[in-house]
């Protein structure tokens, strides 16, 4: 079962697998405690401030009140780059956690992004509010630069602008400016 | 009590009164659209975009097959753009590449007709600006604001005399400038035919045909759901992309923003998809994955509108 939560923290679990690791953290209080036990590891490796002591409470009554959205897991974009090596054994992941803890707490903090799925975040869930709050982190998607290829999109964008019967021509000069733009693949 | 009410009446009518289109504006952008039909022009305008400026030379030779219009980029590279009614051709000299994208019929060439200026006013409220002289031309401005936060406004300043654009400014709803283009030179009429010339270096460089075909996408259990207010399809082809695999293309129109969906599939493709969105002045890009299929939204709106559009985007085996 330990394997299983960690899967499912890593987002690698679909459909039909999902139900039984989620069935057990709705009623087992061991599935609980190793659930909170990989977060804490999870908060310390990626350098998170710890969360406040009721915290979960207060995000469990929060998810309550929030409308039920299904949706499909999304991809690769959710997908921490989280070791697997604390799979194994409950004892090892301990371990390491106390150890990295107590390393985190004299290392310099790294101001890394939050890049983590909110799911690892919100304890105990149900299996609707999972894909709820996956859902809202899809809505932030990746800032990326314009490229040489966006480029052949604009061009082809652009043909079809209603905006050329207004501007003659001269809004064309965005699909070419992609070629002297700093941003460049 | 009844005076309150009174007074709220007035206030109501006054709000609305401002927020309307207004018939002379709504005539001035007609004009606007006339003037760019119809007029044989030369000039140099500058775009700006963030922290960027880029100086071009446009020309236009007005004629009845819709004319012919040539860009130049003067800064950096020389990249130059020739336009006809059903062609256009891009010269890029850094990959001494040619791209040409030719429509088989040319009523799929969207062209809005100054008639069709009244259905712009569902979407924006059309007012009038102030005058001020633009590269030695009196000029009027109008402004277009949008009525909600799926569109970027408009602030347009027209020739008093001729109608002819020569300052156009897009903002978002802070009224933040998302990008500008600004003549700052104009010659109007008289234009040499020589000016309109395709580069002579571009002989013997690679020519990428864009082999535009109309198309049916919902045939092929693709859908695009529920769009976005005001937003009509106005095209769906399909067309090559670099030399890859056919892409299909639809185009979604308010009238003045576009935003145009791509879809092509993921098998082949060399180079890394990356999931995200882009922006370049008043354009956002956006791009997922649905069903092993690389989906790209490009569209001059509010990055929330594009990505609105690509989350709708389906594909429900047949």
């Amino acid at each position: 079962m330990k394997a299983k939560i960690s899967a499912l923290m890593d987002s690698e679990l679909d459909g039909q697998e999902l139900g039984e690791p989620l069935a057990a953290l709705g009623r087992d209080g061991d599935a609980i405690e190793t659930w909170r036990m990989y977060h804490l590891i999870s908060d310390a490796l990626q350098g998170r401030v710890l969360l406040a002591n009721d915290c979960v409470r207060r995000v469990a009554a929060r998810l309550a009140e929030e409308p039920i959205l299904v949706g499909p897991l999304p991809g690769e974009v959710m997908r921490p780059e989280r070791a697997r090596w604390f799979v194994p054994s409950a004892l090892a992941a301990s371990v390491a956690a106390v150890a990295f803890v107590g390393w985190m707490a004299f290392a310099p903090q790294q101001g890394a992004a939050p890049r983590v799925a909110p799911v690892a975040q919100a304890p105990q869930p149900a299996p609707a509010q999972v894909a709820a709050v996956a859902r809202s982190a899809k809505d932030t998607p990746a800032r990326l630069p314009i490229t040489a290829a966006t480029r052949d999109y604009l061009i082809a964008h652009q043909a079809y602008s209603p905006r050329i019967s207004l501007q003659g021509m001269a809004p064309y000069v965005r699909s070419v400016s992609a070629e002297s733009a700093p941003a460049k693949p | 009590m009844s005076r309150t009410l009174g007074a709220l009446l007035l206030c109501t009518v006054a709000g609305l009164a401002q927020a309307e289109s207004t018939p002379e504006a709504l005539e001035w952008l007609r004009k606007i659209y006339r003037a760019t039909e119809t007029l044989s022009y030369t000039g140099t305008f500058v775009y700006q975009q963030g922290d960027r400026t880029e100086t071009s030379r446009i020309a236009r030779l007005a004629g009845p097959a819709g004319g012919t219009e040539k860009l130049e980029v003067l800064d950096g590279t020389p990249r130059e753009i020739l336009r006809t009614r059903d062609e256009i051709r891009c010269y890029l000299p850094e990959s001494r590449t040619v791209k040409v994208d030719r429509r088989s019929d040319p009523r799929a060439f969207p062209a809005v007709l100054p008639e069709q200026v009244n259905s712009l006013a569902e979407h924006y409220d059309v007012s009038m600006g102030e005058t001020r002289r633009i590269a030695g031309y009196d000029c009027q401005a109008v402004v277009l604001t949008p009525k909600d936060d799926l569109r970027y406004g408009y602030k347009l300043w027209a020739d008093a005399r001729s109608g002819m654009l020569l300052k156009a400014r897009t903002f978002d709803r802070n009224g933040q400038t998302m990008e500008q283009f600004t003549f700052t030179h104009l010659a109007i009429g008289n234009v040499p035919r020589e000016r309109l010339r395709p580069p002579r270096a571009a002989q013997g460089w690679r020519v990428e045909q864009a082999g535009v075909s109309p198309a049916d996408l919902g045939q092929s259990g693709w859908s695009v759901g529920a769009q976005l207010p005001g937003f009509r399809k106005i095209v769906e082809v399909r067309r090559m992309l670099r030399d890859a695999q056919p892409v299909t293309q639809m185009v979604y129109s308010d009238g003045l923003a576009a935003v145009s969906v791509f879809i092509e599939p993921m098998s082949g493709r060399t180079e890394e998809v990356r999931i995200g969105i882009a922006s370049t002045g008043a354009v956002n890009v956006y791009t997922r994955e649905v069903a092993n299929h690389l989906v790209t939204v490009v569209g001059e709106a509010p990055a929330a509108s594009v990505q609105r559009i690509g989350n709708t985007v389906q594909y429900r085996p047949q």
